[in-house]
């Protein structure tokens, strides 16, 4: 834990929700990752509701959700690191992404928090991020979107 | 698609599935509907395609990708070698055709060669000048050709690409003899397989070229700054020892040419000044290869372009001055050059420094090559876009490199080469006129230009455009006139012969572009045609059925038909197919003159000619079934006839041929007609109709 509280980690799992902050996230983890030679794991999560079955033909057909993973994975080779992509399915993204960080023996999980300026601005913090927080059996980075300010 | 079951997570509920992406070693998605595809999906699939691919890896280097172009651009340091290697390089022989020229009014004659060096030096200066205007002007590079298609017309144009073109291989060709005879004076036993060497050396310059712009770069960056260095070392020194007194002139070696005994004059002067303007070839591959050079482009260019007339015009006056000073006498054919005797006069004959000088320059010579092979497939690229050239020279290699040009350059230059018997001298006539017509037309081009853009400082940028355009012109005529007989004759012939290729190419695609084209505001409707399928079969085989089947699936209207060279196996084939396919309709044409194509094209005619006037001419498929073969020698054994049809067939109207390859290992290609009257269908696969 000591070593991650220094910035150095072996194998990160970034969890990406198909939003702007996903490249910068992609962008800061695979940087790092680089120095240290260190392993990068991709993840999109499509949450599939109860009323189909876990292994319903969703995310394969979804074109969005490919192209998450790819334009993560082409961030990366940008900076230099190769980063596994991984689409999962599940009831709850923030279940999967604990269950695969410890599958995988991450010491490190990434996530994004966007900000969103509707109704005065705030971070939409949702249910992932306090679950990953609470469960991840490994150190968890919530990267901040930046605020831009209005100029009035 | 998921890749299994759901995999379990810590809590009970907490199940995932990871999904199978099957895109994703062959294709990254780049937008909605957007696919760019990976280094994978160009990788061969084929036993040969992959040892071929692995060949060229080795040879070439690993494919790079479109992105990866901005890193192949050229710093200043590597752009002055790779482009200016030519120029350069002309400095190791030009001062010696003026000598050669200047020997036939006797020694004492040499005197005139510094005047004459420095009056191609200010020829230099202001051509250089000039070509620093064309490339802050054309950035998007093709020196003259574009200066003088936009300013002047296309047929100017096309006459400077020309010449360029021309100018090019001659450069490739010249300096590799040159450097072939530069090597030869240090080891005389070379000269018998001068020719081998020369060719040698051309097929590994394409095949570096080939390994893209950054690592050429690499390879021929050291060679031409060790030249330069040991050169002005060697001017340096020369010059010292000159203003010391120290310069006792050098014995004439027992090869040396023979003085003349006629008289000074201005016809003399000027053919030596035309000797030694070869100091100019190359001076304009920077302007066509601006795009090669890192941001910003044009003024990086422009510097090189400036740094390279100097150094050029430095040490092309200091050879001469120090040779003169040290009355060096050229040597015949195969013997030692006059910067291989100065090196030696200076450095000390044998010494580490005179025969380092000896291989710098050798293999700066050889590297002048390279310049030709930057720009020569940058300029076929452009006219290739342009129309005036195949468009496989617009196509960039697996190392970002115009690949078509490189290879097409290195060899007409080896067989030049080869031809010449590896010569220098005889080469040499050939290659200034062309220099001079792109220069001259460049010029004229550039003080057009200036007149239409009128911008600041457009009235002494027109100035230098006007006097280096008279300058180049006089030496134009000049250069033609004394080397028209030596070979020259010959450019001024295929000037024009290239000219005409690069016509008939435009009006080629031009007449095809325009029967092909669609009108932007047209809105293509569905249409319906009707269509029939006609099978040719050879037996029933599997491959056979597979075919019929497909043909099925394509038209209600099929027909198979069987060429049969002799009644009996006609009515056998018949009796079998009416038992195996009663559902397809099989015409039989005994063919007794047992040709197989002509009958079934025959045949093709007398349908169309059946077909209802009113209902328009059908869309006719030829469903040919093709057994696919798994070695090379099974390719010799099947499918011969095939080609042979398919050949006949390309270009038939409203005829569209299918091909249905059946393999072996295919476990759905089992026939659907079961096991009826003959037992098995097929005991083996019989080669399909055509074999």
């Amino acid at each position: 834990m000591s070593s991650i509280s220094q910035g150095a980690f072996r194998r990160a799992v970034v969890g990406l929700a198909g939003g702007v902050s996903d490249e910068r996230i992609v962008r800061l983890t695979a940087s790092l990752a680089r120095l240290q030679r260190a392993e990068l794991v991709g993840v999109h999560v499509v949450e599939i509701d109860w009323t189909l079955p876990i292994d319903a033909d969703v995310a394969g057909r979804s074109e969005e959700a490919q192209r998450v993973l790819d334009m993560a994975e082409r961030t990366a080779e940008e900076v230099g690191q190769k980063l596994q992509p991984v689409l999962l399915q599940a009831r709850d993204v923030g279940a999967a992404l604990v269950d695969e960080a410890s599958e995988r023996d991450a010491d490190l999980l990434v996530l994004g928090l966007p900000y969103r300026k509707k109704f005065g601005g705030d971070f939409a913090i949702g249910r992932t991020i306090p679950y990953v927080l609470k469960n991840a059996p490994c150190a968890v980075w919530v990267i901040r979107e930046p605020i831009i300010e209005e100029r009035s | 698609m998921s890749e299994d079951r759901p995999l379990r997570g810590r809590k009970l509920a907490d199940r995932r599935v990871r999904v199978d992406r099957p895109h994703q070693p062959f294709f990254r998605y780049a937008g909605p509907g957007q696919l760019v595809a990976r280094e994978a999906a160009s990788r061969p699939t084929t036993a040969v395609g992959r040892a071929w691919a692995r060949l060229k890896s080795t040879a070439i280097g690993r494919p790079l990708a479109n992105e990866e172009e901005i890193g192949e651009r050229l710093a200043k340091k590597k752009a002055l070698a790779i482009f200016s290697s030519d120029a350069i390089s002309s400095s190791a022989y030009a001062t010696e055709e003026i000598l050669r020229v200047l020997l036939i009014a006797g020694a004492g004659a040499f005197i005139w060669s510094v005047e004459v060096a420095v009056a191609i030096a200010l020829l230099l200066g202001v051509v250089s000048l000039s070509y620093r205007q064309v490339c802050r002007a054309y950035p998007s590079g093709g020196g003259a050709y574009v200066v003088a298609r936009e300013n002047l017309s296309q047929l100017a144009g096309l006459v400077a690409a020309a010449a360029l073109l021309i100018d090019y291989v001659m450069t490739v060709a010249v300096s590799t003899a040159s450097a072939v005879a530069q090597v030869v004076s240090v080891e005389p036993g070379l000269y018998g397989v001068r020719i081998e060497i020369g060719v040698a050396v051309i097929a590994l310059i394409t095949v570096a070229n080939l390994r893209g712009l950054r690592e050429s770069g690499n390879v021929f960056a050291i060679p031409t700054y060790l030249f330069i260095g040991l050169t002005l070392l060697m001017v340096g020194l020369g010059l010292v020892r000159v203003m010391m007194g120290d310069a006792a002139p050098v014995a004439p070696q027992p090869d040396a040419l023979r003085a003349g005994t006629e008289g000074i004059g201005l016809l003399l002067l000027v053919r030596a000044f035309a000797g030694g303007s070869v100091a100019l070839t190359g001076v304009e591959a920077i302007a066509n290869g601006v795009p090669a050079f890192k941001p910003p482009e044009a003024r990086n260019a422009a510097a090189t372009m400036t740094t390279m007339a100097i150094l050029l015009a430095v040490l092309f006056v200091g050879i001469t001055v120090v040779a003169d000073a040290y009355q060096i006498m050229p040597t015949m054919e195969g013997g030692q050059t006059v910067v291989v005797l100065l090196a030696n006069a200076v450095f000390g004959g044998g010494s580490l420094l005179a025969v380092g000088f000896a291989v710098a320059t050798a293999l700066i010579l050889f590297l002048a090559a390279n310049t030709s092979f930057n720009a020569f497939p940058r300029l076929a690229a452009i006219l290739a876009e342009d129309g005036f050239m195949p468009r496989q020279f617009s196509f960039k290699g697996d190392r970002l490199a115009f690949s078509w040009g490189i290879v097409l350059l290195g060899g007409i230059a080896a067989g030049l080469l080869v031809a010449f018997g590896g010569e220098t001298h005889a080469l040499i006539p050939l290659y200034s006129v062309g220099v001079f017509v792109c220069f001259t037309l460049s010029q004229i081009g550039m003080v057009r230009h200036w007149f239409s853009v009128r911008e600041a400082g457009w009235r002494w940028r027109a100035t230098i455009n006007a006097v280096g355009a008279v300058l180049t012109a006089v030496v134009l005529i000049v250069v033609a006139s004394v080397k028209f007989w030596h070979g020259a004759y010959l450019v001024v012939i295929l000037i024009p012969i290239l000219v005409a290729m690069m016509l008939f190419i435009d009006r080629q695609y031009r007449s095809t572009a325009a029967q092909l084209a669609v009108a932007p505001d047209r809105v293509v409707k569905p249409t319906r045609r009707d269509h029939r399928a006609v099978v040719p079969v050879a037996g029933i085989d599997r491959a056979t059925i597979q075919a019929v089947n497909v043909a099925r699936s394509i038209s209600d209207d099929v027909l198979a038909i069987f060429i049969a060279q002799d009644p009996v196996r006609a009515t056998e084939m018949r009796a079998r197919w009416e038992a195996q396919l009663p559902h397809v309709p099989l015409v039989v044409i005994e063919s007794p003159y047992r040709a197989l194509t002509g009958p079934l094209l025959a045949y093709l005619e007398v349908l169309d000619r059946n077909w209802p006037g009113e209902r328009g001419v059908p869309v006719t498929f030829v469903v040919v079934p093709e057994f696919v073969a798994r070695t090379w020698w099974e390719r010799l054994l099947y499918n011969q006839s095939v080609k042979r049809l398919r050949a006949a067939l390309v270009g038939r109207p409203h005829t569209v041929v299918v091909d249905v390859p059946y393999r072996r290992e295919d476990p759905e290609s089992t026939p659907d007609t079961g096991r009826s009257a003959g037992g098995s269908a097929v005991s083996r696969p019989d080669p399909p109709a055509a074999t």
